[in-house]
């Protein structure tokens, strides 16, 4: 089903240094990010994965090389020059506004762009029902777990209708069986609605069960040091993770991944 | 299925032994009816304590410590015969204006400079360091520029609290999370609407909380605002009650100040909870 896809996120030499040129975080990243893939960045801590998905949200800017996003209205390639609707973002922090309830929250990013008020419910009502969790719209942030809250900023975020998704360790502040849970809701909304996705995740079997493809890099300067497509899966996404860990290659590539790490760890 | 052979009997079982650390044991939970029977003492003990002074004293000393029964009944008189309700409600006045004009600066420069690193290198060192400056030292520049007015006063009670407002709502705007900041920038939001629709509410909580430790402290600058040429308010009438050595009607200055302290707190807080719903589940 690869065949007629189309790059969506084009990076090429990008370069990324602080400090006048004394600290590189990133170094001459070329890749290709193709539309309606899920793509893992994972690497060594420090090595730069979440600097390049900032570049790509556009809430930092390249020193060296150009990110460019292919935008339909034009049919073109279009640099990256300030953060959007159109790459949106979840953080690890909790960004759900704590002062707006949860349907409030979701309609936040259609607010601002100026989706008239029936189409905001309407999208609103969809996106509570996909995360599951149309029984607390009338509820505070405070009042939710972790998860929950996790759960408002995604939906907050797809209600927008992004191009792509960008994920920074968004799992990390959970504990594990909440990660777990929301690992294979991940699985079944992006199912549903076909976007191209990047998350930044250290936890490497969340990685391998999430993505279709994991870029690896290397530690500071980040470099890539391969580009793996998760070939074991063979072109499919499995909601239950079992399934997946219990496919033939899943412990071959997870040991390869391990000692990967470990090289650049050590 | 019957549960009576599984239960465990606890009659049976050995005495636990429960250690006995009684008043002082650390980081002890207390019900709320102890916590209020334990106050109420804290304050017999505290009001038995000057009572016991009083009476201990001979008639000549009794003057300079007043019972508190004859603190209270000065109180009642003063509001009953000296028209007190006016002096009072003129020194709230004279707090709530200068306070609410300090508030009205000092929020907008406040998240601006917390929002703009350029604005917060620019204002914050001239503005710390007027925090230093000691109220009353402009008490003589204020007369001459305003004379013994109500504008003196309240410029007094201004620059009390200004600079300190400046600097706890910076931190409150400060506080909040890059991240929150950063989301909104993602989902398109303006400058504009990320400084007056994000960080605002997000730090409003903080303003508030912020506003209301700044007032206590502007009521404890009343009676140093008050001091010089008033004819009305608190401080006038423990001014002139001091010339004659009227010890129970200072005291009851003191009082008075005291309660209308806890009441604007308490009204701050009241509008915190109703202001703020979303921040009631912490």
């Amino acid at each position: 089903m690869n065949d007629e896809k189309r790059v969506a996120i084009k990076t090429e030499q990008v370069t990324k240094e602080y400090v006048g040129g004394t600290f590189t975080a990133v170094d001459d990243i070329t890749i290709d990010l193709v539309e309606g893939e899920i793509i893992a960045f994972i690497g060594p801590s420090g090595c730069g994965k979440t600097t390049m998905l900032r570049m790509i949200a556009g809430l930092e800017h390249p020193t060296y090389g150009s990110l460019t996003v292919y935008n339909e209205n034009v049919d073109k390639y279009l640099p990256i020059h300030g953060p959007g609707p159109d790459r949106g973002m979840i953080f690890q922090a909790y960004t759900s506004f704590p002062w707006l309830n949860v349907l409030d929250n979701i309609e936040y990013g259609m607010k601002i762009t100026g989706v008239p008020k029936d189409e905001r419910r309407a999208k609103a009502e969809e996106m509570l029902k996909l995360v599951h969790l149309e029984d607390f719209r009338d509820y505070y942030p405070a009042s939710l777990s972790g998860g929950m809250k996790q759960r408002v900023a995604i939906a907050r975020t797809l209600a927008q209708n992004p191009e792509v998704i960008l994920m920074d360790e968004p799992f990390g502040a959970l504990d594990a069986q909440v990660r777990w849970e929301m690992q294979e809701m991940m699985i079944d909304v992006i199912n549903r609605e076909s976007k191209t996705v990047i998350i930044v995740t250290h936890d490497i079997q969340e990685a391998i069960y999430l993505s279709d493809r994991i870029i690896f890099y290397t530690r500071t300067p980040g470099k890539v040091k391969a580009n793996l497509e998760m070939d074991f899966k063979k072109g499919e996404r499995y909601p239950i993770k079992e399934d997946c860990l219990s496919l033939p290659g899943y412990l071959d590539i997870e040991k390869k991944l391990f000692s990967m790490m470990r090289e650049e760890i050590v | 299925m019957s549960d009576e052979d599984t239960s465990y009997n606890h009659k049976n079982a050995p005495i636990a032994f429960q250690p006995k650390l009684g008043f002082f044991e650390l980081r002890a939970t207390v019900s709320q009816n102890r916590k209020m029977v334990l106050g109420i003492i804290g304050a017999i003990i505290f009001f038995g304590m000057w009572e016991i002074a009083h009476y201990m004293m001979d008639e000549t000393q009794q003057k300079f410590l007043p019972s508190v029964e004859q603190v209270l009944s000065s109180l009642w008189v003063l509001f009953v015969e000296k028209a007190y309700i006016y002096d009072v409600l003129k020194s709230c006045y004279r707090v709530f204006v200068s306070f609410f004009v300090a508030a009205a600066i000092a929020i907008p420069i406040a998240v601006l400079m917390g929002c703009f690193a350029n604005i917060k290198s620019m204002v914050n060192p001239t503005v710390s360091a007027a925090r230093y400056l000691p109220a009353a030292s402009f008490i003589p520049l204020l007369l001459v520029w305003f004379g013994p007015t109500d504008l003196q006063k309240m410029s007094l009670l201004f620059l009390g609290v200004v600079f300190f407002l400046i600097a706890l709502i910076l931190d409150a705007t400060e506080s909040v999370e890059t991240s929150l900041v950063e989301a909104s920038l993602t989902m398109g939001a303006s400058r504009t609407r990320v400084v007056l629709g994000v960080v605002l509410p997000a730090a409003a909580p903080g303003i508030i909380d912020a506003m209301r430790a700044m007032i206590a402290v502007s009521w404890t600058y009343l009676v140093i605002a008050e001091i010089v040429a008033a004819q009305d308010g608190i401080g006038a009438v423990m001014m002139r009650a001091g010339r004659f050595l009227n010890v129970d009607i200072i005291m009851a200055g003191i009082l008075t100040i005291g309660i209308l302290g806890v009441l604007t707190d308490l009204l701050f807080r009241l509008s915190a909870y109703l202001m703020f719903p979303w921040d009631r589940a912490r």
